[in-house]
């Protein structure tokens, strides 16, 4: 195990590339939503305009201890989900610190960021916070279904949880890629990353209509400028997660910024096309047909080598 | 005729046992039933009386010759009626008094009528 | 030594002298009676200790000089002088108690009871067929004289049913017995033994009239109705008798006249017994009126003893102590609470609750329910152990099964009287009618309930496994007993935590060196002192509180230290007690308690039935039999698995816990739930351990059953909105894990399993503490009544939010551990979509987690609660106590599961794990360094937050209604709370999972067995006719099944 400071800054770096990318990818995302929807839209400088903004705003208002700590553990969350999960496939300075667990580790360490965001934006005391995180919570609920019957199907096919090794299976070729060596996983596996970006038409979260963002509702200034440098961070890793799963991780930086554009274009792409679901719609619907090519992809994984 | 003397008394107390017993389920009339009853222990003390019976027996008394042993009339079972006897005897005053009762508590003698307890 | 002659002659001396005293001197005629009566006892208990000593050999007493068949004998032995003993006794204690009923009656009514009791003398003592019917009758014509006692019309009609039903008996019994003398020429009992009447037909038919007259004297189910309204028509002080006396000099009788059948007639008498036993208890399901039901008990009891009887060449050595035991623990028990009847004047059982106004009559009555049920550690328990075990052991499996099945009927009316007595209101008129003044009546009842205690603790060296040591923990107990109405509850408290704490400190060397033990040991042992901690903020006295909660933790640490499975069933069942009157003591838990105590006796009984396999393998009480198993494993397993997993509440068998961990004290539910449910679990380890290859199928339905519990478990407690429920449904859930973890029987499995089981002691116990105290202090269970505590109590807050991410799994805390090891678990044993269950249970468990911190800690301040302080430092501390353990497991994970490793690999389960000295473990398919994640977490948290607090600066508070609500400012904190049916959309979608559909499945079930019972008890016409009637179909049809081919 490696607690240097050498291993502290590299992975320091990498947070903050990877911080600027899912600001640009954030930008190039709305530009293309903009440009569909007939509008020239923001320029590509903007999320760092605004986030610059908002960390200048000083603020003096809080709504209690816990209010004040929910973006801390949010951030932490984005930032540990980084920090356990290597960067770069067979290198030693960009595996961060995925030493310290795997494939498991990430898929609960997930939820850190949630639960403490959502414990954060209770204590506000606005409905529309815990609304929203109610909705998210059933969400996620469900999108873990087929998410784990992916992730199981690939442990069996691989037999590791391991980044390093899903990623060294999957070496040698695009036909390596588990997209294509286990398309029902991968297919059951990118549903779910669907519920799992939160983007249309599982926003249901944030719901801007009804429920004004949900649990960021009260959230302002600086509080608000910790959640937006997560949200760059988590769509970067969570894209990322997809990508080592399914497309055959990154050996390259350029890879990674290729493929994880991909994966998130995907989300944005089906975003774009369908209108948000109601909560016990989308439930339901994963617990449907993701679930159920998860099962499938299970039950070949495990008995039909 | 003689031979099946025996026999015939305990065809006699099979019979008036099972008669009784018949008048103790079928009367709905407590002093009936308790006829029946009556009848019931009556047969059975025949019955017993039938099977100590040996044909031409003597009284179980012993005689100077001393040959009385051999044609003893089995003296336990007589010995055993008059117990049951007197047996039978204090259950039906006790049943008696018993339908007096009921009879003070509710003016009738219909079995039927005393249901109080059930389940 | 007195000649026992002389109890014959004293008692017909006295009888007859009585009538010549006058009216005046009643009260010295029945000092008088009394006093003989005293006699007797004295001259049967010198009997009975010179047989006991050894002194004395068997006597045989022959009347007027000649020796049989010339004369009536009369025999003198050990058991005739313990069965003459019990029913002197008997005698002259219900003569006390029924003082005044003497006495206004008269001498003729002493003269009466005087002769009852001779005549149970002389049927016991009597050697001879013809003396054994005339007492008999007088016995029969002396009972239906007490029975007028009471000149209640009621009182009369029962009489006259009772006597046309002994009348039609007894003559058949004549019948029986002329002909027998007729084919043997005597009348002496041995001499027709001896005869071998069996051997012709028309002699065995005599045998049979015989056999079956002195039975239907026991009152057999179904032609018992005469019984049944004697039972409740007549006086308790008469019940009594005729249960306790009369029942036992019958029971000797058949005894002693059985072997004339021949040994082909047993079996017939068995069917007879175990048919009374289960119908009986099964019809009494019904009955409300008290002592009816007691005479529906009284019959069953009978019965029972009735098979034991029937079933006497089978039991060999052990029949004695079996027969025995059972009949002095329905003796003692069955007089007492007829006695009890006798004070209380109430018809109705839900009226017992009166019952709560005299302390010594509720324990006194308390402790025969539990032991006519069989609970330890009163005589029945042993005898029913031994019974069992030696029933299975030559292969009587039905006849186990069907006694179990009617003892547990019997529990199911027992047990809602238990509840009415402790749970109904006390009418305010209703100690009105009660009638204890006296010390004659009240006297008589305790001294049953001291004798049954005492009989219990003599049954000691005639079972197999029994050691007087068990008898300890209740020895203290008693004492915290006998203090309990004196003391505050802090004493008590203090006293009680010693004890437990001195207690571990002696039982902990028993157990040393098993690691498996130790932790569960720990769990108990640990855990009862944390959970008793709580007990510190409460006022008052909390009479009954300690001693329940000292005999469930004696229980448990039984189940651990026994090594044999007497002793696990003897703490399994003490357990059970003792959480039953912890649970039933919360405000509306009189059903759940009932439901709780119903799964409990059930299981209980799957489990003894499951060890009498074990014995039969080994044929010793030794744990090691239940690998040894042979005859049917796979039943046997099954009962086992059952039995436990009604402990662990899993799916089908888990409706009882919601309500009655929901419903429980504060401090009660911690107790019951966090450290209670691990005995289930233990009991499953232990049994899986020993399955060997004929578990498989079982491991494999279990692990499926594990998967459903936890997603039915994690889901009904997000849909809860009652705090405490939710809590529960979250042990369901948790619980279920753990048995999914176990069934696995692989290292990884276990070792998960161990992980839950020890966070979930931890967290749960933690939550309920603490939301214990919270629902206390807010005043409501309802989630949605609370709101914004975490401003009035932010050390409560921190304790439930560690607690909830500990179960929720969240890296960095010890929940993550159970999670990892799950996974691995699963891929290595191929459990795949069970697992995949699992994981949806577990994030879903996530969302009643976030549901309980809102709606509790967070959203609106309600202003009934502005001025609630935080909690008192009594629950606090060992909240405390126990994050500290949370902690301390989750940055070493590796000290606690590596030493569970090291025992897990050593019992050959499997797939292991390495672990480096860094920390890190890994398995074949994965790493995880607990340690690691911890200092990564942490740093990244402490960066982060130094990070924010450098951008945002220094903050001001806002105020409650400070919020950004659609432009509105909300001034009610209650329409702005969001809590109620949080999860609108998730039950929308899958809530139809959760539909009740198991309870109403027992719902049906139960109903179904009432309704069969109701329309079976309609037999029961009242008619005295149809009651003869039903004598004679009993034997026609008794006739041809036994003799007809």
């Amino acid at each position: 195990m490696d607690y240097s400071i050498t291993k502290f800054l590299w992975s320091l770096l990498g947070l903050f590339i990877i911080l600027n990318w899912g600001m640009l990818m954030s930008s190039t995302m709305r530009r293309v939503g903009a440009r569909l929807a007939g509008r020239i839209g923001v320029p590509m400088y903007q999320p760092w305009i605004d986030l610059a903004k908002l960390m200048a705003l000083k603020t003096w208002l809080s709504h209690g201890v816990m209010y004040y700590i929910g973006p801390v553990f949010r951030l932490v969350g984005g930032v540990g989900m980084f920090l356990f999960m290597p960067i770069i496939f067979g290198s030693e300075i960009w595996s961060n610190y995925s030493f310290s667990g795997d494939l498991i580790l990430l898929l609960y360490f997930q939820s850190f960021g949630m639960l403490g965001m959502a414990m954060g934006a209770s204590d506000s005391s606005s409905p529309h916070a815990s609304i929203g995180i109610s909705r998210g919570l059933a969400q996620f609920a469900a999108v873990e279904v087929p998410m784990t019957l992916a992730v199981i199907a690939i442990a069996i096919q691989h037999q590791t949880f391991s980044f390093n090794s899903i990623m060294e299976a999957q070496q040698g070729g695009v036909l390596n890629w588990t997209i294509f060596t286990n398309p029902l996983a991968s297919i059951a596996g990118m549903l779910a990353m669907l519920g799992a970006m939160s983007h249309s038409p599982f926003n249901l979260v944030k719901a801007p209509n009804e429920i004004p963002i949900g649990p960021p509702t009260e959230y302002h200034s600086s509080f608000l400028s910790v959640l937006r440098t997560n949200s760059a961070i988590i769509h970067v890793v969570e894209a990322a997660l997809f990508m080592n799963l399914f497309f055959g991780g990154a050996d390259t930086w350029l890879m990674y910024i290729v493929k994880t554009f991909f994966v998130y274009f995907i989300s944005v792409f089906v975003g774009m096309v369908f209108p948000r679901m109601k909560v016990e719609d989308s439930v339901r619907w994963f617990l449907k047909w993701p679930t159920a090519v998860g099962i499938i992809a299970v039950l070949v994984a495990a008995y039909w080598k | 005729m003689d031979q099946y003397l025996g026999q015939v008394v305990m065809a006699i107390g099979f019979i008036l046992a099972i008669l009784g017993l018949y008048g103790l389920l079928s009367q709905k009339n407590m002093i009936k039933m308790i006829l029946g009853f009556s009848i019931f222990t009556t047969g059975v003390n025949i019955i017993m009386v039938a099977i100590g019976y040996v044909k031409g027996g003597t009284a179980p008394i012993l005689d100077a010759e001393g040959n009385a042993v051999a044609k003893f009339v089995d003296p336990v079972p007589q010995a055993l009626v008059l117990t049951s006897i007197v047996i039978g005897l204090g259950v039906t005053a006790m049943m008696l008094a018993y339908v007096m009762k009921l009879y003070q508590d509710k003016k009738s003698l219909n079995i039927n009528d005393y249901k109080d307890l059930k389940w | 030594m007195v000649g026992p002659i002389y109890i014959i002659a004293l008692a017909l001396g006295l009888a007859f002298f009585l009538g010549f005293f006058g009216k005046s001197a009643k009260t010295l005629s029945v000092y008088l009676m009394l006093a003989g009566l005293a006699a007797m006892t004295c001259i049967s208990g010198t009997w009975l200790s010179a047989f006991i000593d050894g002194s004395v050999s068997t006597q045989e007493i022959y009347t007027a000089g000649f020796k049989p068949p010339y004369s009536i004998n009369l025999r003198m032995g050990l058991e005739e002088a313990a069965f003459t003993f019990i029913i002197n006794l008997i005698g002259l204690l219900g003569g006390t108690y029924l003082f005044q009923t003497l006495k206004k009656a008269g001498n003729a009514a002493m003269s009466v009871f005087i002769i009852l009791i001779m005549s149970l003398n002389v049927i016991v003592m009597t050697r001879d067929l013809f003396n054994l019917f005339v007492f008999v009758e007088i016995g029969s014509i002396a009972t239906a004289g007490l029975i007028l006692l009471d000149k209640e019309s009621k009182a009369l009609q029962a009489g006259l049913k009772y006597m046309i039903a002994t009348g039609v008996i007894s003559g058949l019994l004549l019948i029986g017995i002329i002909f027998a003398y007729s084919f043997v020429g005597n009348l002496n009992i041995d001499a027709i033994i001896g005869a071998n009447l069996a051997g012709t037909t028309a002699g065995m038919v005599a045998a049979f009239l015989i056999v079956v007259v002195l039975v239907l004297e026991l009152k057999p189910f179904p032609a018992n109705g005469w019984g049944l309204d004697v039972y409740e028509a007549a006086n308790p002080g008469v019940g009594a008798l005729v249960s306790a006396a009369i029942g036992t000099a019958s029971l000797f009788v058949l005894h002693k006249v059985l072997p004339m059948a021949g040994e082909s007639f047993y079996p017939y008498i068995v069917a007879v017994g175990v048919i009374t036993f289960v119908g009986s208890n099964l019809v009494g399901t019904q009955q409300k009126n008290a002592n009816r039901l007691l005479g529906y008990s009284s019959i069953g009891q009978l019965g029972l003893v009735v098979a034991v009887i029937g079933l006497e060449p089978v039991l060999g050595t052990s029949f004695k102590f079996i027969a025995f035991a059972l009949i002095i623990n329905h003796v003692l028990a069955k007089a007492g609470l007829f006695w009890i009847s006798g004070i209380i004047r109430k018809a109705n059982i839900s009226e017992w609750s009166v019952l709560r106004t005299k302390p010594a009559l509720l324990i006194s009555f308390l402790i025969f329910i539990f032991a006519l049920i069989g609970f330890p550690p009163f005589p029945s328990f042993f005898g029913k152990y031994q019974l069992i075990m030696n029933l299975i052991s030559s292969d009587n499996i039905g006849t186990a099964a069907f006694i179990l099945i009617g003892s547990f009927a019997e529990g199911i009316y027992m047990f809602r009287w238990v509840g009415d007595a402790l749970k109904n209101e006390v009418a305010e008129d209703a100690t009105e009618s009660l009638d204890c003044g006296k010390l004659n009546k009240v006297l008589p009842v305790l001294l049953m309930a001291v004798a049954v205690v005492a009989a219990g603790y003599l049954s000691i060296p005639f079972v197999d496994g029994a050691y007087s040591t068990y008898f300890i923990p209740l020895a203290f107990i008693m004492f915290i007993g006998l203090i309990d109405s004196f003391l505050p509850a802090v004493v008590k408290n203090v006293v009680s935590i010693a004890g437990m704490a001195y207690f571990t400190y002696v039982m902990y060397p028993i157990i040393e060196g098993d690691l498996m033990r130790s932790i569960f040991f720990g769990i108990f042992m640990i855990g009862g002192i944390l959970t008793l901690i709580p007990g510190f903020a409460k006022k008052g006295k909390r009479e009954g509180f300690y001693p329940a909660a000292l005999l469930m933790y004696a229980g448990l640490a039984t189940i651990i230290t026994a090594d044999n499975t007497f002793g696990f069933f003897f703490g399994w069942e003490l357990m059970t007690a003792g959480s039953y009157f912890l649970i039933i003591r919360g405000k509306r838990s009189k059903a759940h308690a009932y439901s709780y105590m119903l799964f409990s006796v059930a299981g209980a009984y799957l489990i003894l039935f499951g060890f009498g396999f074990a014995y039969q393998a080994i044929g010793s009480s030794l744990l090691e039999g239940l690998g040894e198993i042979k005859l049917l494993p796979t039943l046997a397993y099954t009962a086992l698995a059952i039995g436990f997993m009604t402990k662990t509440a899993s799916l089908g068998l888990h409706i009882w816990l919601p309500g009655a961990h929901g419903e429980a004290e504060s401090d009660v539910s911690p107790m019951v739930s966090a450290v209670l449910l691990k005995a289930g679990v233990f009991g499953l380890m232990l049994l899986f351990l020993n399955m060997g290859d004929n578990g498989e199928t079982i491991l494999y339905v279990l692990g499926w059953v594990g998967a459903f519990t936890a997603l039915m478990g994690n889901l009904s407690a997000t849909f809860q909105e009652d705090a405490k429920r939710m809590l529960a449904y979250s042990s369901i859930g948790q619980l279920g894990y753990i048995l999914f973890a176990i069934s696995m029987m692989t290292t990884l499995g276990w070792l998960a399993g161990f992980t839950y089981v020890l966070n979930h002691f931890m967290f749960k116990s933690i939550l309920f503490m603490v939301v214990g105290g919270i629902v206390v202090a807010t005043g409501t269970h309802d989630l949605y009544r609370m709101g914004g505590l975490i401003k009035k109590m932010p050390l409560a807050f921190i304790a439930v939010m560690v607690a909830m991410i500990t179960m929720a799994g969240l890296p960095p805390l010890s929940g993550f551990a159970g999670k990892w090891l799950f996974y691995n678990a699963v891929i290595l044993k191929g459990w795949y979509i069970q697992g995949v269950i699992v994981f949806f249970a577990g994030t879903i468990a996530f969302m009643y987690a976030y549901k309980m911190l809102h709606s509790i800690f967070f959203g609106q301040l309600k202003d009934n609660h502005r001025n609630l302080k935080e909690l008192s430092p009594a629950i606090l501390i060992p909240a405390y106590i126990l994050i500290a353990g949370i902690m301390y497991f989750s940055v070493f994970p590796q000290d606690v599961l590596q030493p569970i490793n090291e025992l897990l690999v050593s019992l050959n389960l499997g797939d292991t794990l390495t672990w480096a000295a860094d920390g890190n473990a890994t398995t074949v398919l994965s790493n995880w360094n607990g340690n690691a994640v911890m200092i990564i977490i942490v740093t990244t948290f402490a960066l982060v937050l130094l990070y924010t607090m450098l951008i945002t600066g220094k903050t001001k508070k806002l105020e409650q209604f400070n919020i950004a609500y659609s432009a509105e400012r909300p001034f009610r904190p209650e329409t702005t709370h969001y809590s109620h049916n949080m999860f609108a959309g998730l039950n929308k979608a899958i809530g139809f999972l959760v539909a009740p559909g198991i309870t109403s499945f027992w719902n049906n079930v139960s109903t179904m067995v009432m309704d069969f019972a109701g329309m079976v008890r309609r037999i029961y016409s009242g008619n005295g006719q149809v009651y003869a009637g039903q004598i004679i179909v009993y034997i026609i049809v008794f006739y041809f099944i036994a003799l007809g081919k």
